[in-house]
């Protein structure tokens, strides 16, 4: 047996009033726009933006809903403890709440019709070879999870085509190339003393202030905070130079280092 | 102190075997007691580049099921003291190694002097290659100057660096880029990748280049392995790598094009 971690880009649900059957018939409507994308696709709920009363939310009748339609429902998170019962009696989970963030203050399922292949959706540990076929692309909802930047994570090996390298809730710093078909990931901000070759992802679970910096941009993919672009979609002089990342609202922005 | 060299690549037909059997016979050559094992389960190869297929008695797996003992397996070179070869088996595949069995092989090869043992590896990155670099203190890295051969040679290098047991004890594998099928004439027209290259992508020390040869196909027709052709520009690289991986400081071959010759310079040389 083995316990792995995986990151997983969730469909947050978020709902601000208590009329399940008007969720469900918006829930079909964007199930019906992207099928493959939608279907057995994992959903949290989350009540943050909630207006009406919590205790009075049909929860079993949404879970009932969602299952019919063809979605996963996986637990509930940021709903007033009061209605813990409740929501334990439906037969929903009670998920540790998250800070929102502002800009995916809907009241459904966040999606942004785009031709470029997606991001991919689970992130697995090493060797298995990974199925990078584009498919519908939604931008999920990434919370932002401002907890502090403890430690830099310092790589000072080459990172190889199909490795991957994770800093939870740190910076992380590489003192040798990465290649083509490799990742690196991190919640914090990444810094390349060398060739960034293959796919680069900070700010990891939703930290916007996030930057990534290298010496030398040849990378695939760059996102950070859940917003991505590839580099050969991008009109950047800066392919092969040293370059600094950052995000500018939704839009990723290159600079020159 | 024994040492195990896995001589693998990640992509198929780039010069594994090939390099294992100029390797092995080359450090034979040299004095050392050395056995060359062809982890190639199912498709073995190694027997017929060195020439000893007709000589396949026992195999690698029968040692490792217990049906024949090391000794009645290996077989003995008539050309090289010193060099043994441990053939694969050609009716069982890969299923039939594991982890267990092969350490067992291996130490009783360190027991009984062996000085290296070289891993012809198959290609590919599941167990076949997994097995024959798990053990491994070093590797050559076999690459041909090819895109897909480099990135090939890329996953496999972080898979010795991440998977092997010396990686699991935390410690690191000694890595060589062995670039072969080299054409310095197309690297100068721009056709090809030069070693250059391929060394900025891979980030490991080099331990030779072994120039495309015609006579390489003539050795594997004949059953010996390419470093005994003292005439072959090949053997002679092989023999240099051989050279360079005991310590030897030994500049490049064979990597400059050749100066295009005027006609009467042909002719009077």
């Amino acid at each position: 047996m083995q316990l792995k971690g995986e990151m997983s880009m969730l469909n947050v649900l978020h709902i601000q009033d208590n009329d399940v059957s008007e969720i469900c018939s918006k829930l079909e409507q964007k199930r019906d726009e992207a099928p493959q994308f939608f279907l057995q696709s994992p959903i949290v709920l989350d009540g943050s933006e909630l207006s009406g009363n919590a205790l009075e939310f049909d929860f079993s009748a949404l879970k009932t809903g969602l299952l019919d339609l063809g979605f996963i429902p996986i637990g509930v998170r940021n709903f007033p403890p009061a209605a813990n019962n409740i929501i334990r009696e439906s037969g929903w989970a009670i998920m540790r709440d998250q800070q929102q963030t502002p800009r995916t203050a809907e009241n459904k399922i966040e999606t942004t019709e785009k031709s470029e292949p997606a991001t991919p959706e689970t992130v697995e540990e090493a060797s298995q070879t990974k199925d990078n076929k584009p498919e519908n692309q939604a931008n999920t909802a990434v919370e932002s999870n401002r907890s502090d930047i403890r430690s830099a994570m310092t790589v000072d090996r080459p990172v190889r085509s199909g490795q991957q390298v994770y800093a939870a809730n740190a910076d992380m710093t590489v003192l040798a190339p990465t290649s083509a078909g490799s990742e690196i990931m991190a919640d914090g901000s990444i810094h390349i003393y060398g060739a960034l070759r293959g796919r680069v992802l900070a700010g990891a679970r939703g930290n916007e202030s996030a930057r990534i910096y290298c010496q030398s941009l040849q990378a695939e993919l760059i996102a950070i905070a859940g917003r991505y672009q590839l580099l050969d979609e991008s009109d950047t002089t800066l392919k092969g130079k040293p370059a600094m990342i950052r995000l500018e609202g939704e839009k990723i922005v290159i600079e020159a280092l | 102190m024994s040492k195990v060299i896995v001589v693998t690549s990640g992509k198929g037909g780039v010069g594994k075997t090939t390099s294992s059997a100029a390797f092995a016979a080359g450090l034979a050559s040299k004095g050392y007691k050395t056995a060359v094992i062809d982890f190639d389960v199912g498709l073995r190869n190694l027997d017929l580049i060195m020439g000893v297929e007709r000589r396949v008695v026992y195999d690698f797996v029968n040692v490792i099921n217990g049906e024949s003992t090391l000794k009645q397996a290996l077989i003995k070179d008539k050309r090289v003291d010193n060099l043994y070869i441990l053939p694969a088996s050609q009716t069982r595949d890969k299923d039939a190694l594991n982890k267990e069995g092969v350490e067992s092989v291996i130490n009783e090869l360190k027991a009984d002097g062996f000085d290296y043992i070289v891993c012809d590896s198959p290609a590919g990155i599941e167990k076949g290659a997994f097995m024959a670099l798990y053990f491994a203190d070093e590797a050559i890295v076999v690459t041909n100057p090819e895109v897909s051969s480099v990135r090939d040679s890329d996953r496999i290098l972080g898979i010795l660096q991440s998977r092997s047991k010396v990686a699991e004890e935390g410690g690191t594998v000694k890595e060589h880029l062995l670039i072969t099928r080299y054409s310095p004439e197309r690297v100068e027209g721009g056709d090809m990748l030069s070693k250059e290259d391929i060394q900025e992508i891979l980030s490991i020390p080099l331990i030779g280049v072994i120039p495309e040869s015609g006579t390489v196909l003539q050795a594997s027709n004949s059953g010996n392995p390419v470093i005994m052709d003292k005439e072959s520009k090949a053997g002679q690289a092989y023999m240099d790598v051989v050279s360079r991986f005991l310590g030897e400081n030994i500049p490049l071959r064979f990597v400059e094009a050749e100066e295009k010759k005027g006609f009467f310079k042909k002719l009077f040389g």
